[in-house]
């Protein structure tokens, strides 16, 4: 089978995205207006034709897979070539049900973001930049080996910078670095725990050792030694090993995700962030985190998780519940979107922390579905600043009557958010709540636990109903144009954004009814982990 | 592959093996001379008859060009370098041992020959791209004094790059301390005076006198050091020393002695607390000259460190790792810390650049302090110096592409120079506008020091980290695989140098993006809006180091291997 993944969805975008800068700069500024048209259009199709791919894959029109079997830790199309090979290092891709979602989602957000800021400034330079953050953030999600995946993880930050730094608001150089150091301060501690977990293999243990070094940095052979040793009371690595690097593999995830306490670069590169780049941060680059705890402590360190259930859950419930309060007090549109957005990834925890089979669906379909939902809320968020100037939630009064499309658009985006029946949101709170409600039930805890998310149900409503009435609704007919219009007449928004407003309202009501075209592979790869994973632990030494 | 061949002096071989330095001592007679032919006559004495001698007198055209020196000095380093990279070809570790009467002076090996590459390549491009440096007046007889003054510093100014170039690749060599101090003060002494070398600059000379005064307190202390050892061992061979040190190594006098040798190399590679000169001098040299402090000089330094540690003290001498080992992990803690934070603090690039270096010098020692503790886990016999060799192949390969990074932004920085100023922050501003190359390039040198992937910086201390842990960790993998529960507690302690590199890298990201941010966001120094000075050297020169650095980055394999032939080489019982 060829290789579908490495150049059409990785390189592919990388490369073309970089010649594509590299021929902009070359000019001047003239020549760089004139080539807006040409690069978004290129940039644009290229994004379709993979997502076309993508879309293709799923239909099995690239191949036989049927993507509700894959066992847990097995891959489809996948492919591995050597790198280097005295470090064990090689370029490996594949797919499960865990990545297939994420790579998907990434392909799908790719045109909408295009078409969303068809008319951002600078655009020879921006839309590459675009198509260069899909190619990075699809290499976080199919790489199968652990120096590419962290590569890949680290290059995320270089266009998403540029990005922040370019087209932010005011104080966008405060916020890219920011947002820059916290991650990569993050991500290096990280990196020392892949490189202790490197070491402390057998060595010449695995299929693709180093020939110098004797271990290896593939994924799905780490994975099998550790189910190999994770049975009952035996730790793969040894108890005080495991919490360890599990610890260490967590800090670079949780300030990704972000969860409080590491949360405070997203409110800032959000609010300086162009419409864009927080439609690519919201949408995918805050789930890389929550892929990468599935991926590597998840799947290595299962016992060490149990250890940490409680800390997670903690965790995961102050982000919940500190996220929603703080959303109450926002006078920023934008922030408050981003702050709901730590709220939103604190569900995620909660559903990974339950260790139901049901709570890790809930936390993989809301990774899902917050990656259709949030860029819809930052795409409002752009459009309301594009066209009124002001991020205040009190300087647009009566939005349903001077644009009816915007405030329907505004609605619809919110309404999503907080969790309304038949939409994508609503399907993976509802789950979250029954997995803790089982795990209250079934394993035991408090009932007490219930307190957080039942609280934060009605917060959320509050803070987006509130929002909503402050801006669509009040004013009444003597209402004026806010003050940052300077008396200009108050515009709906553009064709271009309507379109994309309609693609993510559209599929947030698909995935909202029909959930199960992505939740079966999701609860499929659960219930596969689970039988992988977590059963052998309970199980005893068999 | 190994063949040991030995070698007396002008005997069987020796041009062979000392090929490149005999390369740079011609290119160094022919600097000397060639600008000196002219018509000169002489007159027989006695008679009036005058014989032509082609010496002095007025010089012919070609041998006047000011330019020649320049060409002259790059095509010999060129050509050197190129010599070094083609004995590693066949992947054959050559060994020839240069003996005068017995006593072992030069040793050359995979080892030395890398660090010949190095100080070749970096001079190199140094050299090449100081034609646009130095002014050069046209030719003619119509030039005032200041001209033809100007055009006789051309000679002046390469034959001390060249002579810098045979020093270190005499310390390189050296078997014997007193010809590696020979070779350290050659290379020494043509440093400071390329530093003060800048005199267009206000701080150039006060620069070069503050690095002469402190480097010769160094290199004063350094050789009472070696005074000592010889007293002690009465002889000055590496291979005697270490022998005497494994039977009386916890004496004090060596001891002191070793301390001593290392304050002079520890100013070399600007370990704090020996660090103070590094920044001034850097600040006040011409940028192409900084560049070789921060990448040749500092290689130099790093092999009198690794000579001194690992084959005199080394830490197959003890039982329970080198005795040098906890002071050294401090001083690497403390060195890396204390370059990072300074650098946060400085408005001066070329100042920030000296502190990176001093925060590089950090990482280095701390993998140095790795190799000492090679041998702590007993079980280790199982993979004889497999870690050691692990760890200094790292250490090698961060030299290698420290050129290509470091003396890549220190030539991006020269470009200003002639364009009037680079010591402060926004000299960079608007640079992306001015010249979307160069502001590239500085770019991707920056986040490669930092050590963001795919590029070489982050290969160089992704291997750094990985050998300190592999150090740390040792058998524990193949131990806990068999059942056994550990825990940091067990992990040597170097383990915790890895975790201050990494944090280290982190503080580091702060001030390398800020002057990406400068350079692509920041408008212009007032009257500096206009086009970069031209030059096509030095550009061809940064583009070298990009392709090199985003090279190295992707496609390492090659060079690793170079590497561990010459980590090998270093000491034959790793084996």
């Amino acid at each position: 089978m060829t290789d579908l993944i490495s150049i059409p969805l990785v390189a592919f975008p990388l490369i073309a995205s970089m010649i594509l800068l590299a021929f902009v700069s070359n000019g001047n500024a003239r020549m760089r207006a004139r080539l807006v048209g040409p690069v978004r259009m290129a940039c644009l199709v290229f994004s379709l034709l993979m997502l076309v791919l993508t879309t293709g894959m799923f239909f099995r029109y690239f191949g036989d897979v049927t993507w509700m079997d894959i066992g847990f830790n097995e891959y489809e199309f996948e492919h591995k070539y050597t790198w280097v090979e005295s470090l064990g290092i090689n370029w490996a891709v594949g797919l499960d049900a865990l990545s297939f979602p994420m790579v998907w989602l990434t392909t799908f957000l790719l045109p909408v973001t295009i078409i969303a800021t068809w008319n951002e400034k600078h655009g020879a330079t921006y839309f590459p930049l675009l198509l260069m953050m899909g190619g990075a953030l699809i290499g976080v999600f199919v790489s199968l080996d652990l120096f590419m995946f962290y590569v890949f993880w680290e290059l995320t930050l270089i266009p998403m910078f540029f990005l922040i730094l370019k087209w932010g608001g005011k104080d966008r150089k405060y916020a890219s670095q920011k947002f820059f150091i916290y991650t990569f301060t993050a991500s290096v501690v990280m990196l020392l725990g892949l490189i202790t977990l490197y070491f402390l293999q057998d060595p010449y243990s695995l299929a693709s050792s180093g020939t110098m070094t004797g271990r290896s940095f593939s994924i799905p052979e780490l994975i099998d030694n550790a189910r190999a040793n994770n049975i009952g009371d035996n730790w793969y690595l040894g108890a005080q090993m495991q919490k360890i690097l599990f610890v260490m593999l967590m800090i670079g995830f949780l300030v990704k995700l972000p969860a409080v306490p590491f949360h405070t670069w997203l409110p800032d590169a959000h609010v300086q962030a162009p419409t864009g780049g927080s439609m690519l941060l919201a949408g995918v680059m805050l789930k890389m985190g929550a892929y990468g705890m599935f991926r590597l402590p998840i799947s290595l360190f299962p016992h060490a998780l149990y250890h940490f259930q409680l800390a997670l859950m903690i965790i995961g419930m102050v982000s919940l519940v500190w996220g929603a309060i703080v959303c109450l007090g926002q006078t920023n549109l934008k922030k408050m979107v981003a702050y709901s957005s730590v709220s939103h990834m604190g569900v995620i925890l909660i559903g990974i922390a339950t260790m139901q089979p049901m709570g890790w669906a809930a936390a993989l379909f809301m990774m899902f579905a917050h990656g259709i939902i949030s860029p819809m809320l930052f795409a409002v968020c752009g459009a309301f600043k594009h066209h009124y100037h002001s991020m205040e939630i009190g300087a647009m009064r009566d939005m349903a009557k001077h644009s009816p499309w915007l405030a329907t658009s505004m609605m619809f985006a919110w309404m999503a958010s907080l969790g309304l029946p038949l939409l994508a949101g609503f399907v993976a709170e509802i789950m979250m709540l029954i997995a803790l409600w089982k795990m209250i039930s079934v394993d035991g805890w408090s009932i007490w636990w219930m307190v957080g998310p039942a609280l934060v149900l009605a917060l959320t409503a509050a803070y987006y109903l509130w929002s909503m009435q402050r801006t669509i609704f009040e004013g009444g007919e003597d209402t004026q144009p806010p003050a940052s219009m300077k008396g200009h007449a108050i515009p709906d928004i553009s064709n271009s954004e309507k379109f994309a407003m309609l693609i993510l309202a559209l599929f947030t009501i698909i995935f909202g009814v029909l959930p199960w075209i992505a939740l079966d592979m999701m609860d499929d790869w659960t219930i596969q982990a689970f039988e992988g994973l977590i059963i052998p632990l309970l199980k005893g030494g068999a | 592959m190994s063949t040991v061949q030995n070698v007396e002096p002008f005997g069987d071989g020796f041009i062979a093996a000392l090929c490149p330095e005999l390369i740079i001592f011609a290119g160094l007679l022919a600097l000397i001379i060639i600008p000196n032919i002219g018509k000169g006559t002489f007159r027989i004495p006695g008679t009036q008859t005058r014989v032509m001698w082609l010496f002095g007198g007025e010089r012919f055209k070609i041998t006047s060009n000011p330019k020649m020196p320049a060409w002259i000095a790059t095509i010999t380093l060129g050509a050197a370098f190129v010599q070094t990279v083609l004995s590693f070809q066949d992947g054959v570790d050559r060994t020839a041992i240069v003996t005068e009467s017995g006593t072992q002076l030069l040793l050359v090996n995979g080892f030395s020959r890398v660090f010949e590459m190095i100080f070749f390549g970096a001079l190199t491009l140094a050299a090449f791209a100081s034609m646009n440096r130095l002014e050069v007046k046209g030719i003619g007889p119509k030039l005032s004094t200041d001209d033809l003054y100007n055009n006789r510093r051309q000679a002046d100014f390469y034959i001390l790059m060249l002579t810098c170039g045979l020093g270190m690749s005499v310390v390189a060599l050296a078997q014997d301390l007193f010809v590696l101090f020979i070779g350290l003060e050659l290379a020494s002494f043509s440093t400071y005076v390329l530093v003060a070398f800048y005199k267009e600059s206000k701080v150039g000379t006060e620069a070069g006198m503050k690095y002469f005064i402190v480097g010769s307190v160094a290199s004063g202390v350094g050789l009472y050091g070696l005074s000592m050892l010889y007293l002690w061992a009465g002889s000055l061979q590496f291979d005697v020393l270490a022998a005497q040190f494994v039977i009386n190594g916890t004496d004090p006098l060596p001891l002191i002695g070793i301390g001593f040798v290392l304050v002079g190399f520890g100013f070399k590679v600007s370990a704090a607390p020996f660090h103070f000169a590094a920044p001034d001098a850097y600040a006040g040299a011409s940028s192409p000259v900084a560049g070789i402090l921060a990448t040749a000089s500092k290689a130099m330094g790093i092999i009198g460190l690794i000579r001194m540690l690992l084959i005199v003290a080394s830490p197959e001498a003890s039982e329970d790792g080198a005795v040098w080992l906890t002071l050294l992990g401090i001083i690497s803690i403390v060195t890396m810390t204390w370059g990072n934070i300074a650098a946060l603090g400085s408005t001066n690039p070329k100042r920030m650049l000296a502190y990176s270096s001093v925060a590089h010098a950090g990482y280095m020692l701390a993998a140095i302090t790795a190799i000492g503790a090679w041998n702590w886990d007993d079980s280790l016999a199982g993979e004889p110096g497999e870690a050691a060799v692990a760890v200094l192949t790292a250490v090698i390969f961060h030299l290698v592409v420290l050129v290509a990074f470091k003396l890549g932004a220190f030539l991006v920085l020269s470009v200003l120079e002639s364009d009037g100023d680079a010591s402060r922050l926004s000299s960079l501003g608007g640079l992306a506008k001015r010249e979307p190359f160069l502001a590239v390039a500085m770019f991707i040198f920056m986040i490669s020091l930092a050590g963001v992937p795919p590029l070489a910086g982050f290969v160089s201390k992704l291997l750094v980290i990985m050998g300190i842990v592999k150090v740390a960790i040792g058998q524990m993998g193949a131990e806990i695989m068999a059942g056994g529960d550990y825990g940091l507690a067990d992990v040597h302690w170097v383990w915790w140098l890895a975790l201050a590199m990494v944090i280290n890298s982190a503080i580091s990201m702060f001030y390398y993006l800020r002057v990406g941010v400068v350079m692509f966001f920041e408008e212009p120094e007032e009257g500096r809006t206009g086009p970069l000075p031209s030059g096509w050297q030095v550009r061809f020169a940064i583009l070298a180091c990009l392709m090199a650095t985003l090279f190295m980055g992707v496609a390492s394999d090659q060079l690793l291997e170079i590497c561990e032939v010459a980590a090998k080489s270093l000491n034959y019982s790793w084996n």
